[in-house]
């Protein structure tokens, strides 16, 4: 049976207070605690004491899950209500997608080209330092046309022919809107609903909440697509997949774009897997000691770990051999799609760890930063992931994976409908737009063919609907079963959820 | 007999002077519909004003009246009940006068004019005077003890007060207010329910005007001569001529005035009832604009989600004493059992990924002591084959079942019929037949079959070229 956090404390808290405990046993328990330990926990001994005293037995539990052993081991990891989605895939555009070229259809800007983005629209809004200091703004309308598909008659880029085949598939938001500005506090906002690092992503909650469907392989990963050098592309970094103040067992798992997908995974010359079996035995016994002198939960974590490389030894090979995927695959993923770390393999590999039982999968595909040059790259990051997206909605659909897998397309902000630098009927560049921006999700618990929220007419600013960033992670666990304001972890005080103090509200607009 | 008759007549001069002024007000309420006439015009606004007192006003004889009877009989055994009732009875009379006045103002001056309001009138004018007859023979029956004219009028009298209160119930909420919510299993007895069509019109754009519009513009009442309870009604318009002019949303006085804000005199529906929902006007836009055909199924722009009634889903029974076993199970063969949710009624999930490869019959069939708990089975890839179904078919709870790419066949399908919950069914990659999957139709819950990559496959539709609908030059 696995530890949950929460538990763990309460245990300890347990033994202090048991009075039937020798003193020197305590005291050699007290001496074994680092000083950090101590402090950290002597607050929440006295803490739990007091309120033991007070409440009784359950409140030191919560009452959003059930004690350990109540009905049995793993039920600390349960759903609030039944859920619609068992697993989310997570499509993160890194940069900030022009919601104005690719899917805020605004058809009369194209009279207003040159013209000044009118004051009263942008307000006292401050903008980022890259445009601030220009003359004037004006307004420049997207380079290409756009076209209605579907039943749904959205609006959809002339840049996404393929986007246009499954918008009935697809529920738009928008009315998408952050408080951020600039790409590291928006991206922490997104990812992990602060914009401060430090706190657990979004996977990393869903792993904490609804636990492992296959102990072969993580709860929770993470796919970098390789960098494209003619995109304009912001760093992603391991704070986005990282489990905060959770247990690390939590955090996200990468797999490598190129080479072995996990490092050091495949035995080294002259070890074979029995030996290697043995040594992590040994090891595991001695973390075991370590654990029962200090009682780090972290320890347990690298248990934990250490068991779960061993079986990602044959899982991930069987996961990465694509040798068995047939001709259709290729012929709907594209010809991208054979080339390791290309956003269409990694669909293509999302689909897969679905398949094979992983909660949440993040693929990050950078590059969608373009303060200039618009009209050269945006074509080419379109090119590059307008074929994966189709694909992977199209395959969970005709597999039947679509009914209970969540798929998000989301990147951290917009883009202004103002050309930043010069402005010319051949090109334009776009500065960061917090204020209103374009997402979709489509898949288990969202419904299916809808456009949700307006913006004006220069796509500046929500007029109808607004979906803030709490609002969204809020729905998207929503879908997975879990109340927001249930899934919770006691830290610094504080019941910490996904979708912070701030009150957010599930959006019930995009629900099925 | 001849005597007999007589004897209830007139006698002495204040009553038959009671006799003449009755029937004189009998005489005034019966011509009344035809001194002054339902035009469907709206009339002066006091009218109106005074007229919304009647739903107000109309409650009083209604009550009094339902108690009345109640007094008749209660008076047989306690007299002083019976001496109530004759005040009762007057105190009704004045009332049944004044709603009646009151209702006749509301439907003149508010321009009602149609079937429902026309019965409901003459069912408020028929009661009063039918009220009128009880407190005339009342006194002879305990006076006189003269037959059973006064048991004989009380019993008139509840049914033209059930008959008209229906009429005007009909008139405020709409005919179907009453058997809206009724089980169906109750409706099917009474037969009541309308014929299903394939229209847009028929199944969005009909239900949107009759649970709005159709109270005032319908069989009941026309306002301004427009009804809109039928196609050809509603396109033929009002009195001030067509209110959907087809294919422009924008001259259709009936969007228009849809559209208005909401406290603007003309908005519709008026009188306070609730706007339409901007859905129900985006669909009227819609259709208008596309021709405000009554046989278009679709409409370009407007996705409605297949109105399939959600599948039945029946709690699971209580399972807590079998957790030990469960958890023993689970260490044995790797495959796991989990709850749904935390309400354990929401049953559980069985999970096989992990031992995918080492999962078949044998393993499964282990699992058939929990078999009325399991809603979800996850079976993808595993070695399970068609003798599953055997152990498949005791999941008598299961909603849902992966199979794909397993060596099951569709020989054994029939064998789920008895699966009254399952609603979503996997069996991609199998070796399934479009003839075997046929025996699926048996299941009425299913929902959703998928059949990729199967014999059975549907002629593949993917490679199909982008084909925008609205072309628009950038």
């Amino acid at each position: 049976m696995k530890q949950h956090p929460l538990c763990t404390d309460t245990e300890h808290a347990a033994n202090v207070l048991d009075l039937a405990i020798p003193v020197q046993v305590k005291q050699e328990w007290a001496e074994l605690q680092t000083r950090r330990h101590f402090l950290g926990r002597a607050g929440k001994v006295l803490g739990w004491a007091a309120a033991a005293s007070l409440l009784g037995d359950r409140a030191l539990l919560g009452d959003n899950y059930p004690a350990a052993g109540a009905a049995g081991g793993d039920l600390l990891k349960l759903t609030n209500f039944a859920p619609k989605a068992k697993r989310a895939i997570y499509l993160f555009m890194s940069g900030g997608p022009s919601q104005v070229d690719l899917w805020d259809y605004k058809p009369n800007l194209a009279a207003q080209f040159d013209k000044d983005l009118p004051d009263s629209v942008r307000g006292s809004q401050q903008l980022t330092g890259m445009t601030t200091g220009q003359a004037r703004f004006p307004i420049a309308p997207s380079h290409w046309g756009f076209k209605r598909y579907g039943q749904s008659g959205a609006w959809v880029s002339d840049l996404m022919p393929n986007m246009g085949r499954i918008v009935d598939d697809l529920t738009i938001v928008k009315s998408t809107n952050t408080e951020a500005i600039n790409h590291e506090p928006a991206i922490m906002l997104m990812n992990t609903g602060n914009m401060n690092a430090g706190k657990p992503c979004l996977g990393s909650w869903l792993a904490y909440g609804l636990g492992s469907m296959n102990d072969n392989l993580p709860t929770f990963m993470v796919l970098q697509t390789k960098l494209n050098t003619a995109e304009n592309n912001q760093p992603v970094s391991s704070r986005l997949w990282s489990s905060g103040f959770l247990s690390s067992e939590y955090a996200g798992v990468g797999l490598r774009s190129s080479g072995d997908p996990v490092l050091y995974l495949t035995d080294p010359n002259g070890v074979d897997r029995e030996v290697r079996r043995k040594m992590l035995d040994a090891v595991n016994e001695i973390n075991r000691q370590t654990y029962e002198e200090l009682g780090d939960p972290e320890t347990n974590s690298r248990i934990a770990q250490y068991e779960m490389a061993y079986r990602m030894q044959s899982s991930v090979p069987e996961l990465a051999d694509l040798s068995k995927e047939p001709q259709s695959t290729w012929d709907l993923y594209g010809p991208d799609a054979k080339e390791p770390g290309t956003f269409a393999y990694n669909c293509l590999m999302a689909r897969r760890l679905a398949e094979r039982g992983v909660r949440f999968t993040q693929v990050y595909k950078r590059g969608w930063d373009m303060h200039d040059n618009v009209t050269k790259i945006l074509p080419i990051i379109c090119q590059e992931t307008d074929r994966g997206c189709y694909a992977l909605v199209t395959d969970l659909k005709q597999r039947g994976m679509l009914d209970d897998t969540l798929v998000i397309w989301a990147g951290e902000f917009g883009r202004t409908v103002y050309s930043q630098g010069g402005l010319s009927q051949d090109n334009y560049g776009r500065d960061h737009h917090p204020r209103c921006y374009t997402t979709w999700m489509a898949g288990g618990g969202v419904r299916p063919g809808i456009t949700y929220g307006e913006t004006d007419d220069y796509s500046y600013n929500v007029v109808k609907d607004p979906v803030t960033v709490r609002d969204f992670n809020a729905t998207i666990l929503h879908c997975l079963g879990i109340d927001h304001n249930k899934l919770t972890y006691k830290f610094q005080g504080l019941d910490q959820k996904l979708t912070g103090p701030v009150p957010a509200s599930v959006v019930p607009g995009l629900l099925a | 007999m001849a005597e007999r008759a007589l004897r209830i007549l007139p006698q002495k001069k204040s009553t038959r002077i009671a006799w003449a002024a009755s029937l004189g007000l009998s005489l005034l309420l019966l011509s009344l519909p035809w001194l002054v006439r339902l035009d469907g015009h709206p009339h002066a606004d006091w009218q109106q004003f005074l007229g919304r007192f009647h739903p107000l006003a109309v409650h009083l004889p209604n009550g009094l009246l339902v108690l009345l009877p109640l007094l008749e009989v209660a008076g047989s055994m306690r007299p002083a009940l019976r001496e109530a009732a004759g005040f009762v009875l007057a105190l009704a009379l004045a009332s049944c006068l004044v709603a009646v006045s009151l209702g006749f103002l509301l439907a003149y001056g508010g321009g009602d004019a149609g079937t429902g309001v026309t019965r409901h009138l003459w069912g408020g004018v028929v009661l009063t005077i039918v009220v009128l007859m009880c407190l005339l023979a009342r006194p002879h029956r305990y006076a006189q003890g003269a037959g059973y004219a006064y048991p004989v009028l009380l019993a008139c009298m509840l049914i033209a007060l059930v008959w008209t209160a229906d009429q005007g119930g009909s008139l405020t909420h709409g005919s179907n207010y009453l058997t809206q919510y009724m089980p169906a299993g109750m409706k099917r007895v009474l037969a009541l329910g309308a014929v299903p069509s394939a229209s847009f019109y028929a199944r969005h754009i009909h239900p949107i005007l009759d649970a709005n519009c159709a109270n005032c513009h319908g069989d009941g009442q026309a306002k301004g001569g427009l009804r809109m309870d039928s196609y050809e009604l509603l396109m033929k318009g009002g009195q001030d001529g067509p209110v959907i002019v087809a294919g422009s949303s924008s001259k259709s006085i009936l969007f228009q005035r849809i559209t208005l804000p909401p406290d603007h005199k003309q908005f519709m529906p008026a009188e306070g009832k609730p706007p339409l929902q901007s859905e129900e006007i985006a669909w009227l836009k819609a259709w208008i604009d596309q021709g405000a055909s009554p046989t278009l199924t679709k409409l370009l722009g407007v996705t409605i989600r297949e109105e399939l009634p959600a599948a039945h889903i029946e709690p699971v029974g209580d399972y807590s004493a079998l957790m030990p076993e469960i958890q023993k199970m689970e260490q044995g063969q790797g495959a796991k059992l989990k709850q749904v949710s935390a309400n354990p009624s929401d049953g559980m999930i069985l999970f096989t990924v992990d031992a995918a490869s080492t999962f078949g019959d044998a393993q499964l069939a282990q699992f058939q002591k929990f078999a009325p708990y399991i809603v979800e089975a996850e079976l993808g890839r595993t070695a399970v084959t068609d003798a599953s179904f055997d152990t498949l078919k005791q999941f008598t709870h299961l909603r849902a079942l992966h199979l794909e790419e397993t060596k099951v066949t569709g020989a054994g399908l029939p064998r789920l019929a008895s699966l009254s919950q399952l609603s979503y069914l996997n069996l991609s990659g199998t070796q399934v037949t479009a003839a075997s999957a046929a025996s699926l139709n048996a299941i009425k819950s299913l929902r959703q079959v998928y059949l990729y990559n199967t014999p059975a496959q549907p002629a593949p539709a993917a490679s199909r070229a982008p084909q925008p609908k609205e072309k628009n030059a950038p």
